[in-house]
């Protein structure tokens, strides 16, 4: 029998090309699995120094730990008497300056192969809840409800005032330097002169309730990050909180315009997840990352104008803080088994 | 009481329990009304119970680990007590703690809200044939003076819920129920009606008296008694209506004890105490904290900490704390491992209470933990060792018995002692 | 305890009408049994109550209140012999009888549960129907027992099983105590440890009709209603026993056969076989089962519990005390009595009215409650009349009855004054004095008086408006009288049913001399509806 002649094989079609990245140069779809750096206490913090080459993560045994991010090694930082969520950089990453539930600020020369406390100040009556520095001076805000600006160098108090009636959970110089904000439990934000004068104030609605059953409060800013461009701020909590005392309720992020007050939209994960949105940073290519603890962890990205996410990864362990690197090139992720993970997001 | 009865029964002249009747659904007691021990001698005392309620965290109280992986974030501070430290939540009671005596050791080894409350308001763990009275009820019917207008166990608490729990005092009857001050408010209906006077008041209870008189000459029984007496003890709530008012006190230590709903309603409790009640319970809420431990902590403790040692001292000066019996009290304690919502959950096995003033040795402290917090390492107790100890510190007998159809009823758990080494 | 041989013959059923006119025989056969008990009963028992006291009893008893100021004129002042039997018919024969003890029997059965998943108030309604239709209690119960919710017309008949949320071991302690008169509660775990009857495999035996019924929430239907699968055995341990042997129980009643399951292949199992949104409805039933074996094999135990009931709510207290405690260690108080009356019942067919008519007629009933001598525990006895409480309906729709708001009511009302209109109005003027009087839901009724009661009926505003004068109410008729005797009469006639005596005449008069008669109306009124004479059935 003859063969037939084989018949032609049509051409394959080229392959359609891939959907453009709405973040060209970042790969957000899936998580690589990153780098574990192991601590033997849970963790509490975690921020990655202006230079890119530290992570400090900070851990319930009220200690510190220095990451060298090229090595892994890590150095305990001892100084503190209780647990520390309060971290922030001098801009050339030389100095740490660490606050923490003792009600301390601690100052850290970073280039030390074993920092000591450079100095240390009485900041707060209760916890220092949240730093932030800009050009040489350092704000703080804690559960007595002050504001207060220090000399960077010296900690030496310059001036401080009773900016809210309860807990302040964020502080911040805005990105130009020119205003202070700070965040409270009860959800409100207020834009500050360096003066101390109050510029304005709202509420950031779904970050707080008043449980009328348990007669609380339950929520607050409990992390923030401004957009590029400054102007905006995406704000971190719980909400839908059907019962404080069992903190059933969801991550929610808020993106506001600060320097008008307005809302301008929520951004919730798709799938119900319980639990708090513990971080949230607003990449410098626009994106928004969350990342939430309670039952488990999860990570989403966000476009800021979508309300429900581009991405979600389900993470290992329980979340308790995320920070973005100042390069915008990974994320860590502090976790209650006691380590960070460092997760590379460039293509 | 020795008035002669309509037909002369034996129920009648014993108790008025006698002839009540129904017990609480689920008892399986046949109750005839046999004789109650007799009331024990008392000499104006008191009780005063903080029930701190959802079972308060004992490491950010009274037995603080600090650097211990269970320790969570807050420190320990020394007391007026050389040598004993409690949670820097507590400045103002840390001064005070050379009244206080603290129990460490304690395992009720139940972790349910309603069941751990029993035990600790009962001193038995629940038990389905028998309803045990509340320490209240007993106190209300064994040290109260019989014709003391106040009654006898009274429970101030958050809003919500008013009336009286005549279920607290089972087989001691109903009139030894708490009664409720919801939100420390005056008992509802105190006030005489709009256009009603003092005096018409006076004047038709005196026409019902003078009714009851005639009608109950030749027939009364321990149930018409038990009916009548609730007229003229509601008379006599009116007539203490002023005790309900903490307006009367003076500013300066109204901001002391709080302008909050738990200082008011401390106020109110040292009012009544003063005022003659033998028994005040006040309920202080939302210790439940399984999550967010110990921001809710710092909450509560805000409260409950100058509240509590303005209260001690309070009680000091008016010369009233060396005869009231005083206790801070949950349901049980918090686990020393903190769970992934920064929250502490149920612990029973070991944890903590405070006690001062009448029978308590100041400044004692019994008990140890490890030193995680999970275990206690030295002198356990529970729930019956406690009970013993009340009713030491009042001066009574925790061997004396209940008779109930004729059924001896230990008073308290035949298996626990009093805890010798706090009492005086 | 006197136990009846099984299979008893049953006498011949009385109709009702033919007992409005017959001497009432079972009232003798009762006071036979009670002068039986006592060997000097004719010297020690008390004389016969007044027209007065008793028509208050009967009216209290019958219809739920105190007799109006007329009414007890006229009972007073008639002539006839039997005109004490005459009046008991009369109020049996009244709409508000029925009324009335649809509400003793809900109060029974539901102990003032809230209508978590039924309509409470249809329950109620059809309680009464029921009563008015002169239902059997037997069929009254096995229709509560085997309801499933389903039919809408027949769904209040559920609220028994589903306001309980068909929660088994609530429901089986339940059923055992309010209808077999047995507190089986304790014997889930063990033998009960004092009483010999109650034994565990009693409650389990109970549990086992129940154990394949769930609460199903009907998607169609949007409401709970009861399913059953056709599958499932209740097994149980003792506490108590070391070994920790398991032993199986099949659906019985106490002391009654085991029924076992019969013999069905898979395919033959189910009408409507149990899925996510299907109701299951098994071929045979377990609890039709159980409605069948009440009104069957536990006849008898369901006849001693409501005629005890049933008398203690009249008289004031069980035969047997307590009431769920019925077994054989406690001793009826008059057992040949309890016998006559559980016989009565079965023979009866477990009608009420005729039951409360024996017993009202009954000379125990009439006896006065003062004492005549100083014997010991004559009530007990039966000696002399118990000086009881009312309960909470009674307290509530006495003081309407005595404030005169009923005919101040019917007044206003006019043509449109039906039984049904007025009992409307009535149930809810009355509903704050029940709810404060109430025990808390879950709890049968027991007099427990309480501070806050007595502060209630002082000031709470409620009660004031019964006592400001109306037309037609008590208040308006005082009044109304210029002569302040008759106004004593008036006041003293509509809330004791019996007229003053010189003394209290002589009070009325002087508060009179006052300078406002209408306060001194409120007062006297309010003084003597919180007496305990009015308080107190005597």
């Amino acid at each position: 029998m003859t063969q037939d002649k084989p018949k032609p094989v049509p051409a394959a079609k080229p392959a359609a090309p891939p959907a453009a990245s709405p973040y060209p140069g970042f790969q957000l779809s899936v998580l690589k699995p990153g780098v574990e750096l192991k601590h033997s206490s849970p963790l509490v913090a975690c921020r990655f120094d202006p230079t890119g080459n530290w992570l400090i993560s900070a851990s319930q045994d009220n200690g510190l730990q220095r990451w060298e991010l090229s090595t892994s090694k890590k150095t305990d930082l001892a100084g503190h008497s209780s647990w520390v969520r309060a971290l922030a950089f001098s801009t050339d990453g030389k100095t740490l300056y660490s606050g923490g539930y003792d009600g301390q600020i601690l100052s850290w020369q970073l280039t030390l192969a074993q920092p000591e406390p450079n100095r240390q100040v009485r900041a707060h009556d209760g916890w220092v809840r949240s730093l932030g520095f800009h050009g040489n001076r350092l704000v703080s805000g804690g559960n007595d409800g002050r504001i207060s600006i220090r000399d960077a160098n010296d900690l030496r108090e310059v001036l401080a005032w009773q900016a809210h009636d309860c807990h302040v959970y964020q502080v911040a110089f805005s990105p130009d330097g020119t205003k202070i904000l700070s965040g409270d439990h009860k959800g409100r934000v207020k834009v500050w002169e360096k003066d101390g004068r109050l510029i304005r104030e709202f509420v950031i609605p779904g970050l707080h309730k008043y449980d009328t059953g348990f007669r609380a409060d339950i929520g607050g800013v409990r992390a923030w990050s401004f957009s590029p461009d400054g102007a905006g701020i995406a704000c971190a909590g719980i909400t839908n909180v059907s019962n404080a005392f069992a903190g059933v309720g969801n991550p929610l992020i808020v993106v506001a315009d600060w320097t008008t007050g307005k809302i301008r939209i929520d951004l919730k994960p798709k799938e119900a997840f319980q639990g708090t949105m513990w971080g949230v940073a607003w990449n410098s290519a626009g994106f928004i990352v969350g990342a939430a603890g309670g039952n488990g962890g999860m990570l989403w990205f966000w476009k800021p104008d979508q309300q429900a996410e581009l991405f979600a990864h389900k993470l290992p362990d329980n979340v308790r803080d995320m920070a973005l690197s100042a390069d915008s090139k990974r994320i860590a992720v502090a976790f209650q088994g006691g380590a960070v993970r460092v997760y590379p997001i460039s293509a | 009481m020795g008035e002669l009865r309509g037909c002369g029964s034996i129920e009648h002249t014993i108790s008025r329990r006698a002839a009540m009747g129904v017990l609480a659904a689920g008892s399986a007691m046949a109750f005839n009304g046999n004789a109650l021990a007799a009331p024990l001698t008392h000499q104006n005392k008191r009780v005063l119970m903080v029930f701190l309620a959802g079972g308060v965290s004992q490491l950010e109280t009274w037995d603080p680990k600090p650097g211990a992986p269970t320790g969570g974030p807050f420190r320990a501070i020394p007391t007026s007590v050389t040598g004993t430290h409690v949670s820097e939540l507590l400045p103002h009671t840390a001064m005070q703690m050379h009244r206080l005596a603290l129990v460490r050791g304690i395992n009720t080894a139940e972790d349910d809200h309603g069941k751990g409350s029993y035990i600790m308001h009962t001193g038995r763990k629940q038990e389905p044939s028998v309803a045990y009275p509340h320490l209240g009820s007993l106190v209300a019917r064994m040290v109260a003076e019989p014709d003391n207008p106040l009654p006898g166990y009274l429970h101030v608490q958050p809003g919500g819920g008013g009336g009286s729990s005549a279920g607290d005092a089972a087989f001691l009857g109903p009139r030894f129920g708490s009664v409720n001050i919801s939100d420390g408010k005056p008992p509802v209906n105190i006030d005489l009606p709009n256009g009603l006077t003092q005096a018409r008041d006076d004047s038709r209870h005196s026409m019902r008296r003078k009714a009851d008189a005639r009608f109950l000459a030749t027939r009364n029984t321990a149930e018409t008694e038990a009916y009548t007496q609730t007229h003229d003890q509601a008379r006599q709530m009116m007539a203490k209506k002023a005790l309900f008012d903490v307006t009367n006190e003076p500013d300066r230590l109204a901001g002391g004890y709080g302008r909050h709903d738990f200082g008011r309603h401390c106020l109110l409790a040292r009012r009544l105490l003063e005022g003659g009640a033998p028994f005040v319970k006040v309920t202080h809420t939302n210790y439940d904290t399984h999550h967010e431990n110990f921001d809710f902590h710092i909450e509560r403790m805000g409260e409950f900490d100058r509240t509590f040692a303005t209260l001690l001292e309070d009680l000091h000066q008016r010369g009233l704390l060396s005869s009231t019996l005083v206790m801070v009290i949950s349901e049980f304690g918090r686990t020393p491992n903190i769970n992934r919502n920064y929250g502490r959950d149920h612990w029973s096995k070991a944890w903590s209470v405070a006690l001062a003033g009448q029978g308590i040795v100041p400044g004692a402290v019994t008990g140890k933990t490890n030193a995680q917090g999970t275990a206690v390492v030295d002198r356990q107790v529970n729930g019956g060792h406690l009970f013993a100890t009340y009713f030491k510190a009042l001066g009574l007998d925790p061997t004396k018995k209940h008779y109930i159809d004729q059924r001896p009823i230990p008073m308290t758990d035949p298996a626990a002692s009093p805890i010798a080494e706090i009492l005086a | 305890m006197i136990r009846l041989a099984n299979g008893v013959a049953l006498c011949a059923v009385l109709t009702f009408t033919s007992l409005m006119n017959a001497a009432e025989p079972l009232s003798q056969a009762m006071d036979g049994a009670i002068e039986r008990a006592e060997p000097k009963f004719k010297d020690l028992a008390s004389s016969r109550c007044d027209d007065g006291t008793f028509l208050r009893r009967i009216s209290v008893d019958l219809i739920g209140r105190v007799p109006t100021s007329s009414e007890v004129r006229t009972f007073l002042v008639a002539t006839q012999p039997d005109k004490r039997a005459q009046w008991v018919d009369r109020l049996l024969a009244n709409p508000d009888h029925a009324w009335y003890w649809a509400q003793v029997l809900d109060a029974w059965w539901m102990e003032r549960l809230p209508g978590k998943n039924t309509d409470a108030s249809a329950w109620v309604t059809y309680l009464r129907e029921s009563l008015a239709a002169n239902k059997g209690l037997d069929a009254l119960v096995a229709e509560i027992v085997a309801a499933d919710g389903v039919d809408p017309a027949q769904r209040a008949r559920a609220r028994f099983l589903l306001d309980r949320d068909m929660e088994p071991t609530l429901v089986v302690r339940d059923i055992s105590r309010l209808f077999l008169g047995a507190n089986l509660q304790c014997a889930q775990c063990h033998d009960h440890p004092r009483i010999d009857g109650y034994k565990q495999e009693h409650f389990h035996g109970l549990m086992a009709y129940f154990n394949r019924t769930y609460l199903f929430d009907d998607p169609k239907l949007k409401k709970k209603v009861l399913g059953e699968k056709a599958d499932g055995d209740v097994t149980f341990q003792s506490v108590f026993d070391p070994k920790k042997v398991t032993r199986k129980r099949s659906p019985g009643l106490p002391n009654g056969p085991e029924r076992q399951d019969p013999m069905l292949t898979k395919e033959q199992l189910y009408v409507s076989a149990p899925a996510k949104d299907v109701r299951g409805i098994p071929k045979h039933s377990r609890r039709a089962l159980l409605a069948g074996d009440l009104v069957t094999a536990g006849r008898e135990p369901m006849a001693r519990n409501l005629a005890n009931r049933i008398w203690a709510q009249v008289m004031g207290k069980g035969m047997i005390h307590p009431l769920d405690q019925i077994h054989g260690d406690n001793m009826a108080s008059n057992p040949e009595l309890l016998e006559i009356m559980t016989k009565a019942m079965l023979d009866g067919g477990f009608k009420l009215r005729p039951m409360l008519r024996a017993i009202v007629l009954s000379d125990a009933y009439q006896r006065s409650s003062m004492p005549r001598g100083k014997e010991k525990k004559a009530e007990d006895r039966l000696l002399m009349a118990r000086l009881r409480p009312l309960n909470p309906e009674q307290v509530g729709y006495s003081i309407l009855a005595a404030s005169g708001y009923d005919e101040a009511e019917a007044k206003a009302l006019g043509t449109k004054a039906t039984p049904a209109a007025l009992q409307a109005k009535r149930e809810a003027s009355a509903r704050p004095f029940i709810n404060t009087l109430a025990p808390p839901a879950g709890n049968p009724d027991g007099f427990e008086p309480r501070l806050e009661q007595a502060l209630f009926m002082s000031n709470h505003a409620h009660i004031q408006q019964f006592l400001s004068p109306r037309d037609g109410n008590l208040a308006a008729r005082m009044l109304a009288q210029k002569d302040s005797g008759k106004a004593a009469e008036e006041l003293y006639l509509s809330v004791l049913a019996r007229l003053p005596d010189e003394s209290e005449r002589g009070d009325v008069a002087a508060s009179f001399q006052s300078a406002d008669r209408s306060v001194a109306v409120r007062d006297l009124i309010w003084a003597l509806l919180a007496s305990a004479e009015f308080r107190f059935v005597s």
